[in-house]
């Protein structure tokens, strides 16, 4: 770091108004080696993950358990409480009737399904993170309507002020601002 | 052909999806100005809809008091007006899950405008089936005893019955809906958040909407999430009506026990979805200036599907007519005519004209794009959906095997008000809906312009074609 | 996304070449199929019954294929899609093949319906309250007239729509959209004439097998069938031809994902549909509607019938689950034939049992599944005239709609 700073920096950010712009800078920063730094954009913008040199979301793997526990569960209840602990016999179907059985399966398989991806999604985000230290710039709160951003930390390992701010003015962002922790 | 000229698209060529060249600040203004700044108009809905929703409590409150013999219920139509609301609503649900789920996975762009306000009212009309099976029992208190839960009597639930598959495919339903409209909402409500004024509204919205900053590292599980769900729900509401219709189609009797129930009920649903989401939608987009958005493309594709839709019912009114001759079966036969032309056969040819003819205007391109008849039309189709339920329900139960049996079904006046407290419970919560939440998925519409593709404007202009 | 300049794919990819193996398809496949008929029609005498249950198993399946063709192509004039251009021609080659189709099933229109059915026997049907209930409908006059009608309309729909698309090939620009402009217009009123030609063909051909039961979900069950194996062969055909150097480039990794995705779906939905009809009647338990299923679990068939319960279902299901499986056309060789394979097996599920049940009543015995021969025979005479067809006309045109003015499109087409 070569000028030290009296506030803790968070990072620098700086502020895109087109798709194009920030999927061109996002492949600058990837080629430059960063990796403590996102980018953040109103909507999803597409491709920008392999911009960003992004692995592939593993959400899918735990959905899958999920799923399969949940229609596991389901046919192991009602095996047990339908054979084992209260067997009555209903228009003379068999006690163990997986036909039957097979609508409440395969519904809780949906529901923890469901849960997999939602909660799974959220956790994998490290969501509800109510604070985050973009918060405290002004222009950031355009990133919900109509700018786009990337932000650097300070914490990377290839961060410095001087350097890392050329770079970044030369991808053609409109702004570019030291964000406070 | 002139006169139905549509903008197109200058890199795909195909019908634009944003109209008048919007910007992205645009879009959000445009969606976001009528929350901040709620009309009369919305206050004279409102008051209306919560006087129904007085109606819903006080049909409501007598029944517990007195009980189901307040219904017209009868031996034999022991199922009235109750089931017959319950599939009504549960139907109307699925519009807004194909939208958001099945039109997605088929990279249906035009999606994006309507699946907001179309989950939403999947989710309310859920809530207002969910009512019907709530009180229709004789000891609504006890309904907890539909759930596997352990108990001193050392009972279970009867896994073999469908109108306990009912409870658990009709919670997961809400559920899932509610989760996936919810993580819809999450990037939206973080715009609602960063344009509050005012602290109360900023920290309503920032609450739900969990700190979301628009990280691309958090849209890419976001979008995964998002499919998965996406794919979930499409096997889930086809499930969802299959299992209702097992209500019906698991008996012995002629009318219900029909192989081609399934699928049939799952067309009607979406069938009488799409009605309900185009009765919404075409007096919001006018009402809140968002034609640009809700195109009067986007209704007409919704009009096409409701044609398709209405053709596979007539299919399966087709197949049930055939198979009922070919059986051979008196029983099955009778069923059948008795429903055109027995005690019943208003009800009958109400729903036969309003489910397989009022449809076939759409065959007509000016009919499909005209926002008035577009309306009219949508709601004839759910009178006539809602009579087809009366009709399945209570045609075959009036008349089954035995004649000393056979008796007539009137509703009683707590039966209508009942019906028309659950169209109050709909409409308000439908309203709040509409004055507190962005009623277009702003990030979803946003992603789909042209302006959103990172190369835009790399290949000049591409073909134009239609 | 999006139509750039145009990527146009150099002639070598989308025309087979001279004296490729794909140019003897014919010839291979019309020698197959002659020697496969002549061998199955040698075997009549020996058991007249079987040969036609056998012909019809086979009729059943390749219909299916061609009819998947039908499907594939108007649903998507229908749908207005644009991905699946690239492979429109292909499936526009096995529609194709069905007027020839019809014309191999005209046999058992004029010759083998006495084998086949019994309501055809004035003397069943006048000791059968049930049959004779009937007659207005399973009377062989107007059952002969409504075949012929399905074969007409099938035959309609194919030739129209083939040359519609063909000849846009060699139109000028504007030509070349009007037809699609005419295509997607016809399309919605041909989905109305599929549904209801095929729904009733499933009836007449194979419902009315067993002439006592019925299922208002049979039409859609064959549909089902239908759906699945259309976008089974496009997946199998596309990746074989990318193996023998065509299409490189033009069908990519993407269509392949988008095939995968159909064939997965309508795995599901095809359960679904199976599934709901076996259990409506397992749980009303009426046996006037559960002895059809009662004789695929008798005996031998049980067997087949597990072997359909996995086969249509877990394994397609679990095995293109995941994504790098849909994008591979290796692996979606493997499951596309699996599925092929599977469908040969389910018509004859759905065929033979009333055959093994007569056997079985002659006999004594349980029913047993009896394969000779002259199923195989069979199954290689229409197979190899189909395969003819087919490759008859592939060669014939290029292999994509190369005028299609959203070629572009699905040229560049990008998935999830």
């Amino acid at each position: 770091m070569s000028k030290p700073k009296h506030k803790k920096i968070f990072g620098l950010m700086a502020e895109y108004d087109t798709a194009k712009a920030i999927f061109k800078a996002c492949e600058k920063v990837r080629d430059a080696g960063y990796e403590k730094w996102d980018s953040y954009t109103p909507f999803p913008v597409h491709n920008l993950d392999k911009a960003m040199g992004l692995k592939p979301s593993i959400l899918g793997v735990i959905v899958f358990c999920c799923g399969m526990t949940g229609a596991a569960s389901a046919m192991l209840l009602q095996w047990w409480t339908s054979t084992v602990d209260y067997p009555v016999i209903i228009a003379a179907k068999p006690y163990f009737s997986y036909q039957a059985f097979i609508p409440v399966t395969f519904e809780l398989g949906i529901l923890l399904s469901a849960f997999g991806a939602v909660f799974g999604m959220l956790g994998l985000n490290k969501l509800p993170q109510w604070y985050h230290s973009l918060f405290n710039s002004e222009r950031f709160s355009r990133v919900t309507d109509d700018r786009f951003f990337i932000c650097i930390e300070t914490n990377d390992p290839k961060f410095d002020f001087e350097r890392t701010r050329k770079l970044l003015e030369g991808t053609g962002a409109v702004h570019i601002e030291e964000i406070e922790d | 052909m002139a006169a139905f000229k549509d903008e197109l698209d200058p890199i795909s060529g195909r019908k634009v999806l944003v109209e008048n060249n919007l910007t992205f600040a645009q879009v959000t203004d445009a969606v976001a100005a009528p929350i901040e700044a709620p009309s009369a108009r919305w206050w004279a809905f409102f008051l209306v809809s919560v006087s129904m929703l007085g109606v819903l409590v006080v049909s409501l409150g007598w029944l517990f008091w007195e009980g189901v013999g307040i219904w017209g219920l009868n031996n034999p139509v022991a199922w009235g007006w109750a089931i017959v609301n319950f599939v009504f609503w549960v139907g109307i649900g699925h519009a807004g899950t194909l939208i958001s789920a099945v039109l997605f996975l088929f990279r249906q762009k035009w999606r994006t405008s309507i699946n907001r306000a179309s989950e939403a009212m999947t989710i309310f009309a859920v809530i207002c089936a969910l009512l019907f099976p709530t009180v229709h029992a004789g000891r609504p208190w006890v309904l907890y005893w539909t759930l596997p839960l352990p108990n001193q009597m050392g009972m279970w639930p009867n896994f073999r019955s469908p109108l306990l598959w009912d409870v658990f495919a009709v919670s997961t339903y809400f559920t899932v809906s509610l989760l996936f409209w919810y993580v819809g909402l999450i990037p939206d409500l973080a715009t609602m958040r960063d344009r509050a004024k005012s602290t109360v509204r900023r920290v309503a919205y920032g609450a739900f909407a969990l700190g979301w900053r628009g990280s691309t590292r958090h849209w890419l599980h976001y979008e995964k999430a998002y499919l998965i769900l996406a794919g979930i729900a499409t096997p889930l509401v086809l499930s969802v009506h299959t299992i209702v219709s097992f209500d019906f189609a698991v008996s012995q009797l002629p009318g219900w026990h029909t192989t081609i129930f399934p699928p049939y009920f799952v067309a009607g649903a979406i069938f009488s979805g799409f009605g309900m989401v185009l009765t919404l939608l075409v007096p919001l987009r006018k009402w809140f200036r968002l034609e640009a958005l809700i195109t009067i493309k986007h209704l007409e594709n919704m009009a096409k599907i409701i044609l398709v839709t209405g053709m596979m019912v007539g299919y399966a009114y087709g197949m049930e007519f055939f198979i009922a001759w070919y059986s051979g079966n008196p029983y099955e036969q009778y069923a059948f005519a008795n429903r055109a032309f027995g005690d019943y056969w208003w009800a009958y040819w109400t729903m036969v004209s309003c489910n397989v003819i009022s449809p076939q205007l759409f065959w007509f391109k000016a009919v499909r794009r005209s926002p008035l008849a577009l309306f009219i039309i949508s709601i004839f189709v759910n009178i006539g959906m809602w009579f087809e339920r009366f009709v399945i329900t209570v045609t075959s139960l009036h008349h089954d095997f035995l004649p000393s049996s056979w008796d007539y079904y009137s509703p009683t006046i707590w039966d209508v008000s009942t019906l028309i407290g659950s169209f109050g419970l709909f409409f308000t919560l439908f309203c709040l809906f509409v004055r507190f939440l962005p009623v277009i998925a702003l990030a979803e519409v946003k992603s789909v312009m042209p302006i959103a593709d990172p190369h835009y404007g790399d290949h000049g202009d591409g073909h134009h074609h239609e | 996304m999006g139509s750039h300049g145009a990527i146009e794919p150099s002639k070598d990819q989308i025309w087979l070449k001279e004296g490729s193996l794909w140019r003897k398809l014919p010839l291979i496949g019309g020698v197959l199929g002659l020697a496969g008929l002549a061998g199955a029609f040698s075997q009549m005498g020996a058991d007249k019954q079987h040969f036609w249950y056998s012909y019809l198993t086979a009729l059943a399946v390749f219909l299916c294929f061609a009819l998947g063709g039908l499907f594939f192509t108007i649903i998507q004039h229908v749908t207005r899609a644009g991905w699946s251009i690239v492979v429109r021609r292909l499936a526009e080659n096995a529609m194709i093949t069905l007027p020839v189709l019809c014309v191999l099933a005209l046999p058992v229109v004029f010759m083998g319906s006495h084998e086949l059915y019994e309501w055809t026997h004035a003397e069943v049907v006048a000791n059968d309250p049930m049959l004779s209930a009937k007659k207005g409908y399973l009377d062989e006059g107007f059952w002969t007239i409504r075949m012929i009608a399905y074969f007409v309309i099938w035959s309609f729909l194919a030739i129209r729509f083939y040359s519609l698309s063909t000849s846009q090939d060699d139109a000028a620009p504007d030509a070349a959209i009007s037809k699609a402009h005419s295509m997607r217009w016809l399309s919605a009123p041909a989905v109305l004439l599929f549904a209801l030609s095929m729904t009733f063909f499933a009836f007449d051909a194979m419902m009315s097998l067993d002439p006592h039961w019925f299922s208002t979900m049979f039409g859609v069950y064959y549909f089902v069938g239908i759906a699945v194996s259309a976008h089974a062969f496009l997946a199998l055909v596309s990746a074989l031809l990318r193996r023998s150097g065509y299409l490189n480039g033009v069908v990519t990794a993407e269509h392949d994902h988008d095939l995968g995705k159909m064939m997965f779906g309508f795995t599901v939905f095809y359960s679904y549909i199976a599934f709901s009809q076996y259990f409506l009647i397992w749980y009303a338990n009426i046996p006037e509607e559960t002895r059809w299923f009662a004789y695929r679990i008798e005996g031998d068939f049980l067997y087949l019938t597990a072997l359909l319960a996995i086969g249509r279902f877990p394994l397609p299901f679990f095995y293109l689950l995941p994504r790098a499986i849909k994008r591979s056309s290796g692996a979606l060789i493997l499951m596309a034939s699996w599925i092929l394979i599977m469908e040969v097996i389910d018509m004859f599920w759905v065929v033979q049992p009333v055959l093994a049940h007569h056997h079985a009543k002659e006999s004594g015995a349980a029913m047993a599944i009896h394969v000779g021969a002259v199923d195989f025979l069979c199954l290689l005479g229409v197979g190899g005239i189909f395969l003819a067809a087919f490759g008859w006309a592939l060669g014939r045109k290029a292999m994509i709609p190369v005028k299609d003015p959203r070629i572009a499109e699905s040229l560049a087409h990008e998935n999830f």
